[in-house]
């Protein structure tokens, strides 16, 4: 168990908690011809997540520190990926599907294990052209194929 | 008898040639799933639903909610088949289900008895795969018509039941896995009211009123938090695969677990009736069982081949047991049968007692095509368990790479915004975070399918009591329901207070 997360959980749930309880108070109590509004069922979350939260904090605390075993993350490749498929995110509708999967693969294909740039080039192809066809030939769906310039 | 001409029908759904092709490749990426370690039933459930939804875009809804639904319900069944192949192989499981097949099913790979193992593994899911749908269809029918006598209030306490049972029953600390319930119950609430009409924590963000989708949530928490996760950790060294060199047991092997697999599929079935206890609970279960009712217990663990035939058959059974609580009450008791019934949802399916009345279609025909994908799967493990072994070595490099690729596809595909893109990628990194710390995400994910029908359960059952609360507590069936509830949070604090050790269930 990880103390530091659970701490850090804990208050975040706890805030999630009270805002939900806040921002639950602003919705209108009109209810046509109910007793129960759209209000009381968030509003009861929000109390149940804020004793919860108090009470994974005080778990949390009663755990004597333990020794973490340091484990080695591989940040790099992960904040590669990540950050590669947030600007796959971003350019899908922009730069269309195939461009945009051709290239977000070949990144991470090289970003996990550098080499074979070669296979990697052929994968990333077959899979973003094949996928695009198949969808929206095949199937009929409709994607942002190509740029639209 | 009305029921045999139901499955008669639902078997002419499920023999039309488009939904043999949907069981066999559900059934063959179930298994792939199985066997890949890392993603399990729930991911490979969820990656698959958007491919699903496009599939069968041009089909009426009844029949394309019964082929997708056919398709999804292989993969599920069929990961339990492949999860096995690892276990047996590499000692490493593929699912959490298959933890306990790695103490004897490696050991009697080591003695060259590899074949032996996944041939007794592949009849026993078979075996356990008939019988829990025999159960199935004995139990669907006087289910339904039980359950269709309940009003709002039954429906709001059988569902805390349901969820109660999930959150009693995953992870480790009680308080977390609430916590999570809580929380999946809360992101239900983003949107417009369905009651009322009026929006909620949507702030004016027109992407908002129609709520979160499950969808999305879904893939981000499972695939991509996997995803994250291999990427982040480096993977052991994968050991060598064993050497299978005759496939088919001998009738010694027959006679030894013929017993074990009838045990472990009844006992599997009925764990996975219950809620929240699913295949993991149910293999170790029928692991404990075998060494209780054998004759040299100081066997198991050195390649008793009971040890392998009854988990095995266990983890089959309870995932066709899972699906009665599903089909009949409309209560998904673990974390891969919430996706499948979100699936549903997608198509305006409400899974249920009326499902049996308003859609005979997709119920008999997912159970009969769950005949027929069980029989596809028998065959095709034999003769196909090297190449299914083979697929371990897939790769990492493109695989991992690629589940993000089709993860943003079949989001995209579904919902056409690039917001569910960030909010996948979002979830990633919160299924990672949370799962890696005990905080289960299975339980999220159920509440967020059940949020919005416990919240219109319950305020119809309080606009008929006129806002009394004690509707709850004075209708006999919801306050046994209740009581059970909370019997299923109280009775494991109770364990730990006494120092007991509980099993507890993993995702599944």
């Amino acid at each position: 168990m990880n103390k530091k997360f659970d701490t850090v959980a804990g208050i975040a749930f706890l805030l999630i908690g009270i805002l939900f309880f806040v921002e639950s108070q602003k919705i209108s109590d009109s209810a046509y011809g109910s007793s129960v509004g759209p209000k009381i069922f968030p509003m009861g979350l929000g109390i149940i997540l804020t004793a919860l939260s108090i009470r994974l904090l005080y778990e949390t605390f009663k755990i004597k520190t333990e020794d973490t075993v340091k484990e080695k993350l591989q940040y790099k490749k992960f904040f590669i990926i990540f950050g590669s498929a947030i600007l796959y995110a971003f350019l899908l509708e922009k730069i269309g599907y195939v461009v945009s999967t051709f290239l977000f693969l070949l990144i991470a294909f090289q970003t996990v294990e550098r080499g074979k740039i070669i296979y990697s080039i052929i994968i990333s192809t077959v899979f973003s052209v094949g996928v695009y066809y198949m969808f929206s030939e095949l199937l009929g769906g409709s994607l942002p194929g190509f740029p639209l310039f | 008898m009305d029921t045999l001409q139901f499955l008669a029908d639902g078997f002419a759904i499920a023999f039309q040639w488009h939904n043999l092709l949907f069981a066999l490749v559900g059934v063959i990426i179930g298994t792939a799933v199985g066997v890949l370690p890392g993603i399990g039933p729930m991911s490979g459930v969820a990656l698959l639903i958007p491919v699903t939804a496009t599939m069968t875009s041009g089909m009426p809804t009844g029949a394309a909610a019964a082929s997708s639904i056919i398709l999804l319900a292989g993969v599920y069944y069929g990961a339990m088949y492949g999860g096995s192949t690892t276990s047996i192989l590499l000692n490493t499981p593929g699912e959490s289900s298959s933890v306990v097949t790695t103490l004897d099913g490696y050991q009697m790979a080591q003695q060259g008895r590899a074949g032996a193992a996944l041939a007794i593994s592949a009849i026993g899911s078979f075996v356990a795969g008939i019988i829990s749908l025999i159960g199935l269809v004995l139990l669907a029918e006087p289910l339904s018509n039980v359950a269709i006598k309940f009003g709002p209030a039954e429906y709001f306490s059988l569902m805390l039941l349901g969820l109660a049972a999930v959150s009693g029953l995953a992870g480790k600390s009680m308080t977390k896995a609430i916590m999570m319930t809580v929380f999946g119950l809360m992101l239900g609430t983003i949107g417009i009211d369905a009651v009322s009409g009026i929006a909620r924590f949507t702030y004016d963000q027109p992407i908002l009123f129609s709520g979160l989708e499950f969808l999305t949530i879904a893939v981000g928490l499972f695939a991509l938090g996997e995803v994250i996760k291999t990427i982040l950790e480096k993977d052991e060294e994968t050991g060598s695969i064993a050497k299978i060199n005759r496939i088919l047991p001998t009738k010694q092997d027959m006679k030894d677990s013929s017993v074990p697999i009838v045990r472990g599929s009844l006992l599997g079935f009925f764990i996975g009736v219950l809620p929240g206890a699913g295949a993991t609970l149910a293999s170790f279960f029928s692991y404990t069982t075998e060494k209780k009712f054998s004759k040299n217990p100081e066997s198991f663990g050195k390649g008793n081949i009971a040890g392998v035939a009854g988990p095995e058959s266990a983890n089959n059974a309870a995932s066709g047991g899972a699906m009665i609580p599903l089909l009949t009450l409309g209560i998904p008791g673990s974390g891969t049968t919430a996706i499948l019934m979100g699936a549903l949802i997608m198509y305006n399916i409400q899974p249920g007692p009326l499902l049996f009345d308003e859609h005979p279609e997709v119920a008999w025909g997912l159970i009969a095509s769950m005949f027929i994908g069980n029989l596809m799967l028998l065959v095709l493990n034999m003769p196909l368990v090297r190449v299914f072994a083979k697929i371990i070595q897939t790769p990492k490099k493109y695989l991992l790479p690629m589940i993000i690729a089709i993860s943003f596809f079949g989001v995209y595909a579904v919902q056409y915004t690039t917001f569910d893109l960030y909010l996948l990628l979002g979830c990633g990194v919160l299924g990672y975070l949370l799962s890696k710390n005990d905080f289960p995400v299975a339980p999220l994910v159920l509440a967020l399918v059940l949020g919005p029908m416990i919240e219109n359960n319950m305020r119809r059952a309080l606009t008929i009591s006129n806002g009394d609360f004690s509707i709850f507590v004075t209708k006999p069936l919801s306050l046994i329901f209740i009581v059970a509830a909370a019997a299923w949070l109280i009775v494991p604090l109770l364990l730990k207070l006494k120092g007991r050790k509980i099993i507890i269930n993993e995702e599944d």
